[in-house]
């Protein structure tokens, strides 16, 4: 019975998740700096109606709130794969450090040679190699507990030091091709890393789902873990793996935008509690959150632009303090 | 009778040796940084405008860029050591650092909000980032308090880092909202002390006295406390006191050197952290060396950023960045974090 009513509960978080995703994705569609009303938005989507809202609505907000979608996707799914992997929930991608070495290694793409694919390889070479670092540094000492966080923030800190490094030593064009990555914007997507970003998200969702029954295992300590019949390594290789890839593409696509990946899996986890890692609701509600964070950094000071990353910085920010500041944190240490 | 008793503790070692090789590198570092820079007069060069000799252009290079920096640069890297010696004595935390628990993203936030309302001169631009400063020290000491962060070390230095974050976010919007404030600040956020003139420093040099005095009234009562609490009343000490008036120091260090050189991270953490591997716990011994590796350090910092990028420049929070972390990354590291 209440199996049962977890099964409903679950089913009905993530349709909340998908009503208030759509819900996003349409207003980010209709407002802006030339407002579609409601019926006509359809029309637009459709081909059809106001030839002015129709290039609004399919030209330029159609892809970016595709691409904001995905990489809010992408983003928190990562994160709840790095939470549940080294069981800590500050263990975010933005948090220790990965997506800055994706910058900092898709920047030294742009700077250097200008190939349209290279930012996406090159940022999963930098998440890649700083989740080595974080994972590595941590050692014998474990990845709970806050020391292992403060480590990968001096692994962010000296990949930030070098992306400035370089982008105060090249010209001024490449320097501007490649600012919007240090911000976290949606402004400057490529279509292509857009597109390997939906083809790496659908694997990367996949495998995770492949994973589900081992990751959920991993909820417990390592004894009980094993006794379920999950193989630690493994799982915990192909999950980093996983979260690597996702996080290194939507760096590729939008830069580092911080907290999707912190806020995105902790308010799935409220909306669920099933005692199971909370996947597919996590990639939805950080789709909704990267595309409501964007429109608002669209519409607030409108017609100035905000980039997203420093509105999900401004929102995140009071709710990662909060969780230090309680006496005692629920999953942590 | 403090100065007996710490004497005596097996862990204190003597200055003698560490401070006049801490001397002799600051003076290295200052020669270093008139001689080398990213405009075209190379050491020879400036060599010969020292004896008195040299073109009018290597002139005008080193006397009056090079050398109004070298004193900004000395008076930063000062500020800051001490400030960072000082608060990770005051919240026993070996990371304790202006940069990262925020008091520098206090400063530049007030100070961003100050130009953004309207301000602008020099002298107002010292007095806020102080203001700004101290807010930022008040948020520690009140972190210090809660149950959450007092119990780890680390857990503060995250609430920091997170509060930093915050500020330099906002202080992003307010740039963006503002071209003419985003103009004034943009180079100096990223900390940098590239362009500033004597006047700056001259502005700054009122209240650092006043913290300089402050440090050594402290200094003492300060080593006692860390002997806990109640150690310190029956030494005679006001625990309160002394508490806000390190805080007071730290702010007027902080604020000033951010007024100088930008939010500069990690500079407070690196200098102390050396002090303290040679001179042992004692906080008197840490200032004494703090005095001559702080500028030191910043010297370096700041010959390093005009040299590697050249002929441009680095900004200076770049190379302490890159500096620090590693620092950070072995004191996190270490099996059992150096107790304060």
């Amino acid at each position: 019975m209440t199996e049962l009513l977890i099964q409903h509960r679950n089913i009905a978080a993530t349709l909340a998740l998908v009503a208030a995703l759509s819900l996003a994705m349409a207003m980010s569609l209709a407002l802006g700096t030339v407002s579609v009303p409601l019926d006509g938005l359809w029309d637009a989507l459709t081909g059809q109606g106001n030839a002015m809202h129709r290039f609004v609505v399919q030209e330029l907000r159609l892809p970016r709130v595709l691409a904001g979608a995905l990489t809010g996707a992408a983003f928190a799914l990562a994160g709840c794969l790095m939470q549940t992997v080294a069981r800590n929930r500050l263990a975010t991608p933005g948090i220790i450090g990965i997506d800055n070495a994706a910058t900092a290694f898709a920047v030294a793409s742009v700077v250097g040679t200008g190939i349209s694919l290279a930012p996406s390889a090159m940022a999963l070479g930098g998440a890649a190699t700083a989740t080595a670092l974080a994972f590595g540094l941590a050692g014998a000492n474990g990845t709970r507990g806050y020391r292992f966080i403060i480590a990968g923030l001096g692994i962010g800190a000296i990949a930030g030091a070098v992306t400035q490094v370089m982008l105060s030593r090249v010209a001024i064009d490449a320097a501007n091709a490649a600012f919007p990555w240090t911000v976290g914007s949606l402004n400057a997507r490529s279509a292509t890393a857009v597109s390997v970003l939906a083809a790496g998200l659908v694997a990367g969702w996949m495998a995770a789902l492949l994973l589900g029954r081992s990751l959920n295992t991993l909820q417990f300590s390592d004894p009980v873990a094993i006794n379920l019949g999950t193989r630690l390594k493994r799982v915990r290789a192909l999950s980093l793996a996983c979260a690597v890839l996702l996080t290194g593409l939507a760096v590729a696509v939008a830069g580092p935008v911080g907290m999707v990946a912190l806020l995105a899996p902790e308010l799935a986890r409220a909306l669920c509690r099933s005692g199971r890692v909370p996947l597919t609701a996590s990639a939805l509600a950080g789709a909704g959150f990267m595309v409501t964070a964007d429109l608002v950094g669209r519409l607030l000071l409108a017609p100035l632009e905000l980039p997203v990353g420093l509105i999900t910085a401004i929102v995140g920010a009071p709710y990662l303090i909060w969780i230090l500041v309680k006496p005692s944190s629920r999953s942590l240490t | 009778m403090t100065d007996y008793a710490c004497q005596r503790t097996p862990a204190s070692r003597a200055l003698v040796p560490p401070l006049p090789v801490a001397v002799f590198f600051v003076l290295a570092a200052a020669l270093a940084s008139l001689l080398w820079g990213a405009g075209p007069v190379g050491a020879v060069e400036a060599l010969q405008v020292m004896t008195g000799q040299g073109s009018e252009e290597a002139r005008f290079v080193v006397m009056e860029l090079r050398l109004p920096r070298l004193a900004t640069a000395m008076a930063t890297g000062l500020a800051l050591a001490i400030a960072g010696a000082l608060l990770q004595a005051l919240t026993r935390n070996p990371l304790a650092e202006p940069g990262l628990l925020g008091v520098s993203g206090g400063s530049a936030f007030a100070v961003t909000l100050a130009i953004l309302l309207g301000a602008s001169s020099a002298t107002m631009t010292t007095l806020v980032a102080q203001a700004g400063a101290l807010a930022g020290c008040a948020l520690v000491m009140l972190a210090t308090r809660s149950r959450g962060l007092a119990a780890d070390p680390v857990r503060l230095v995250l609430a920091g880092a997170t509060v930093t974050g915050l500020l330099l976010s906002l202080t992003s919007v307010m740039m963006l909202a503002d071209q003419r404030a985003a103009d004034e600040v943009r180079f100096w956020i990223t900390g940098s002390i590239a362009g500033t003139s004597l006047a700056d420093l001259v502005a700054v040099l009122p209240s650092m006295a006043v913290a300089g005095v402050l440090v050594v009234i402290v200094a003492s009562p300060l080593a006692a406390l860390s002997l806990g609490e109640r150690a310190a009343m029956g030494l005679g000490h006001r625990p309160g006191r002394i508490r806000a008036l390190v805080v007071v120091a730290v702010a007027l260090l902080v604020g000033g050197a951010t007024a100088l050189a930008g939010p500069l991270v990690f500079a407070g953490l690196v200098v102390p952290f050396i002090a303290r591997a040679l001179a042992g716990p004692d906080i008197r011994k840490t200032l004494w060396l703090c005095l001559p590796i702080g500028p030191g350090m910043i010297l370096v910092a700041d010959t390093l950023a005009r040299v590697i990028g050249a002929p441009a420049e680095l900004p200076l929070g770049v190379i302490t960045a890159m500096l620090g972390a590693p620092v950070l990354l072995i004191i996190v590291r270490s099996r059992r974090m150096p107790a304060l």
